[in-house]
């Protein structure tokens, strides 16, 4: 029996201060040398996670699965798969990282199931009606729900598929294999609520819902987050809030700002939804060296509940996903990002970050400085931090999964098993390979990318306006050039209050100017910043005063695709300045 | 808690208004053989606040030969000594701890914590404390020591340049064994305490300014002059230097989202400092102590130090005594850079605390020179201060962005 134990996060809102870390167990480190990561070995590589400056890990699917959607396809809610431990050890796992003060994120794929689950196989051998059938949709034909567009169309022509064995059809948003759970049934959401409160009990402090936009279904709809699906997700909240503290739940839906915002409810829903209409633009305003695919996404992005959050990412361990632009710039981002056919998926561009930036550190800083400094709480994906490449030549999204390349020794440090053993072979081409790309390199190189990506979590971390505060964009006439300031009052009323900033500000805010220049030359830029008359900006890495705010246009000058955070003081004193008293 | 009282009237005899008498805590304890020191202090509180019921707390199981009034007048309350610091006689955790525990059960609205030797605190002193205690806004009082200009060395070079420069608060002794606190100030250290204790680290030391600071409470300095204060009974500088240096090093660690927003206080009025009764120093042995330091970890200080630095150590190591001067920004940025390695992890934390001890040894007949040649100590230690202050974006600038190829 499990001793409910309390979470690990002591303020409520500490989701919105984290710096989130998602990683594969499988892909990051293997203790036993059978060529899978495991939790024992996750433990093992915790200081490097404490270290680099990671306040919440999020795992993706380690229970028992038939792994042919990477383990989205669950068999078990409440175990873990053999390869990867065994549930002592993920407790283990759970509170080392709490010793560690990092919370742990955990995935609950609650749309679907395995068809290898107990409950599939259970329903498909049950007579129709009967209460173990109805855990899943079934039809007689494959007519409804018509409207309902196909989300893996690469490999899949419908949402239904013909079971032999139940002699009906069976209702599925991803893979044919992933039967779709029947929400309609209240049975199905006790059992979700068990397990999750299976989780919980252990201490974990939150989970990413995987797909929550497709839970319920109803004909003659798009069946993307009907109100029905909604009251799912209020009841799984209440029942959260209703047991335990402080635990989080991140919703993985994939829709436009404005259709985002149901999500968050009053607070009542998710604390936290990915922003994925940002993501793509990000690229699309770097490709095109122009601010405005940025700004208009962020004008469209409306106000959230106070205790709600934005999770936001660079990469992932999905495509690039461009549902969420226009057919044209769909075509844009596919030919900017995907010179070779294969990294195509799904309409989609299976590549990491660093491939996509040409592995130009530069572009690579300028990014992640927008990641860490954009609203919302940022999301690294594992390897990202060292730049590590990508294997398009493997199926599905599995190119983007290869194992983490520690050090340039065998299997890249990952594991002493036959090469030939591993889940998916280490990345070992000049460029990219781990002989060239490494943890252990990158440790011992003090100019390096991990390094320079530590620095800047841990300067982030040291000012709550980046995971708190308001931010309102300037609209200098350089468009290449994009700035906005993010402001914090710890005492303010109204999070999505942008006025406040302001040279009366008072000592406990935080005000922070970011410029940022998206283009490949160098870009001159000038700023009304008329309202900040007064206030000295402080390049914030080097602590470098820049010349005091007047009520002339503020000019500045980037070099090529480099950026500033300029923390915008009223009392920086110059050395040898009389200094004041604070007692 | 373990408490009994001296008198069976264990009713409040404070009221909760900061004009009564502070709970007195006394830290240290009064063994059979310092029954006149004990009887001393009891008769120095008494004069203090005449006419007034004073709780006085203290370790162990004591009497006093005090005539005890029935109403007004010292009482006693005893508690269960905690265990002492390791290194010094300084006030740790579990005394904090012990004092919030006995402030909250006795409700009242302040604490005054003496150290060893309370008995030279004199009751002009304790009325100076009371005063201050007595003003709703003061949250911390902290004497300012009158102490002979060679002594409190470690505070001049570290402790009050430190303290003042990246907490913008200018009390000049913040690691005092004598603490007036607020009740709210008090719990707030406990629950700092408290972490140490967990960690069974009951001795571990606290930084009641740096607390302080960080809650913005109001902090006062109180002028003490008299008081003798106890030197660590076998004096092993490099244990003292780790222990006190390791725990501030720790504690700015924690604190560095706190202090690189903080601006810099405004300077001190100048207290004056006794002529030393110490023996002199034999500056020769100090800096043959250096230049051999010079030699031997050279690997050590070359991976925390930047070459500017290992520059000036190289001029300095060259240097007769009698002409052996360290720049107060030279000092400065060396104390930045240990902090700075101490954060990084650079060596093992031991070996980095180790590592610093022949520099401020260099730095301490540096003081002395500059002390008898060029300036007064007082004038030195402002200076000192200066120093750090002006070079505190130094530190920020390489804590943010600590790479090893900097000037």
């Amino acid at each position: 029996m499990n001793v409910k134990k309390a979470g690990s996060a002591n303020d409520p809102l500490w989701y919105k201060d984290a710096v989130i870390y998602e990683l594969h167990v499988r892909a990051f480190q293997d203790s036993n040398s059978d060529g899978i990561g495991d939790f024992p070995g996750l433990i093992s590589r915790l200081d490097y996670l404490q270290d680099l400056g990671v306040t919440c890990i999020w795992l993706l699917p380690f229970f028992p699965s038939p792994l042919r959607d990477d383990g989205y396809d669950i068999a078990d809610y409440t175990s873990v798969n053999p390869s990867y431990g065994t549930l002592d050890d993920f407790k283990r796992f759970l509170d080392a990282a709490h010793q560690r003060n990092m919370q742990v994120l955990i995935e609950l794929v609650i749309n679907h199931t395995s068809d290898q689950h107990p409950w599939f196989q259970r329903a498909r051998h049950a007579p129709p009606g009967s209460p173990e059938r109805d855990f899943y949709v079934w039809s007689n034909d494959n007519q409804l729900y018509k409207e309902v567009r196909i989300i893996f169309s690469d490999t899949e022509k419908s949402n239904w598929c013909w079971d032999e064995v139940a002699g009906s059809y069976y209702w599925h948003r991803f893979f044919f294999h992933q039967p779709d759970l029947n929400f309609d049934n209240p049975a199905v959401l006790n059992e979700i609520l068990v397990a999750m409160r299976f989780w919980l009990d252990l201490g974990v402090d939150g989970f990413r819902l995987d797909a929550i936009p497709y839970l319920v279904e109803r004909d003659g709809t798009t069946c993307d987050g009907l109100p029905e699906t909604h009251a799912i997700v209020k009841a799984i909240r209440a029942a959260i809030d209703e047991g335990y503290e402080n635990r989080m739940v991140l919703a993985e839906a994939n829709q436009p700002p404005s259709q985002l915002l149901p999500y968050f409810a009053e607070g009542d829903e998710c604390h936290m939804a990915f922003h994925f209409p940002l993501m793509p633009r990000i690229y699309l305003a770097l490709r095109q060296e122009d601010r405005k695919p940025i700004t208009e996404i962020m004008a469209q992005t409306p106000p959230i509940p106070a205790i709600c959050q934005w999770g936001l990412f660079l990469r992932n361990h999905d495509e690039l996903t461009l549902e969420m632009v226009t057919g044209d710039e769909r075509d844009y981002l596919q030919f900017a990002y995907s010179a070779d056919p294969r990294m195509i998926i799904n309409s989609g561009i299976r590549r990491r970050l660093a491939p996509l930036l040409d592995n130009n550190r530069r572009r690579i800083e300028l990014l992640n400085s927008l990641l860490l400094s954009f609203p919302g709480t940022p999301i690294f994906y594992y390897g990202d931090e060292i730049g590590m490449g990508d294997n398009i030549y493997l199926g599905d999204r599995n190119g983007v999964r290869t194992p983490m390349q520690w050090s340039p020794d065998r299997n890249a440090g990952f594991s002493r098993a036959d090469p030939a053993r591993l889940y998916f072979p280490v990345i070992m081409d000049p460029i990219w390979g781990y002989q060239a790309i490494n943890v252990e390199a990158q440790l011992s190189e003090q100019s390096s990318l991990l390094h320079w990506t530590r620095n800047m979590i841990a300067l982030r971390k040291m000012f709550r306006v980046f995971g708190r505060g308001t931010t309102e964009f300037l609209e200098p006439e350089n468009r290449k050039v994009l700035a906005y300031i993010r402001h914090y009052d710890p005492d303010s009323a109204s999070v999505n209050d942008t006025s406040a900033a302001s040279a009366s500000s008072g000592d406990s805010t935080e005000t922070i100017l970011c410029c940022a220049n998206l283009s490949r030359f160098a870009q001159p830029v000038a700023l009304d910043l008329s309202r900040f008359i007064g206030m000295v900006p402080i390049e914030m890495l080097g602590y470098v005063p820049f010349p005091t705010i007047t009520d002339q246009p503020y000019t500045l000058t980037l070099s090529p695709y480099s950026f500033f955070w300029l923390e915008l003081s009223s009392q920086y004193g110059s050395p040898g300045q009389q200094p004041q008293q604070t007692s | 808690m373990t408490m009994t009282t001296s008198t069976s009237e264990t009713e409040a005899v404070h009221s909760s208004t900061r004009s009564a008498a502070p709970l007195i805590v006394l830290t240290a304890p009064f063994g059979q053989e310092a029954q006149g020191s004990l009887d001393e202090t009891l008769a120095h509180l008494e004069s203090a606040w005449p006419g007034e019921s004073i709780l006085v707390a203290t370790a162990g199981d004591v009497t006093s030969t005090q005539p005890s009034a029935s109403t007004f007048g010292p009482r006693l309350v005893t508690y269960a000594q905690p265990r002492v610091s390791a290194a010094a006689p300084l006030l740790t955790a579990a005394n904090f701890i012990m004092a919030a525990e006995l402030v909250k059960e006795l409700n009242t609205p302040t604490c005054l914590m003496l150290g060893a030797e309370a008995q030279t605190v004199t009751p002009e002193v304790l009325r100076a404390f009371a005063n201050a205690l007595s003003q709703e806004a003061v949250d911390l009082a902290l004497p300012c020591y009158h102490l002979g200009s060679r002594d409190g060395l470690v505070n001049t070079a570290m402790l009050y340049p430190l303290t003042r420069a990246l907490y913008g608060a200018s009390p000049r002794f913040p690691l005092a064994t004598d603490l007036g606190l607020s009740a709210r100030n008090l719990q707030r250290l406990a629950l700092s305490a408290r972490k140490f204790i967990h960690a069974d680290q009951e001795d571990a030391l606290l930084w009641p300014v740096a607390e302080a600071a960080a809650a913005n409470f109001s902090i006062v300095e109180v002028d003490a002059p008299g008081r003798i204060l106890t030197q660590p009974a076998a004096p092993d500088l490099n244990a003292l230097l780790s222990h006190v240096l390791g725990s501030l090093f720790a504690d700015i660690e924690a604190r560095a989202a706190h202090w690189q927003r903080t601006r810099i206080a405004k300077p001190q009025t100048p207290v004056f400092l006794h002529p030393s009764t110490e023996p002199e120093h034999d500056a020769a042995s100090l800096v043959s102590a250096f230049q051999l330091a010079y030699y031997n970890l050279q690997e050590i200080w070359a991976i925390v130090l930047p070459p500017t630095s290992l520059l000036g150590l190289k001029r300095l190591a060259q240097l007769s005594p009698a002409d052996f001067v360290m720049p107060d920004s030279l000092w400065a940025r060396i104390v930045y850079d240990f902090i700075l390695a101490y954060h990084m992890r650079i060596i093992n934390r031991g070996h980095l605390l180790g590592a610093l001890t022949p520099l401020y040894l260099a730095w301490v007949v540096s003081h002395f020179n500059i002390t008898a040649k060029q300036s007064s100590p007082m004038a030195h230690r402002e200076a000192v201060a200066v120093a750090f202050e002006a070079d505190k974006s130094y530190l920020v600038s390489r804590w943010r962005s600590p790479d090893r190829f900097n000037p």
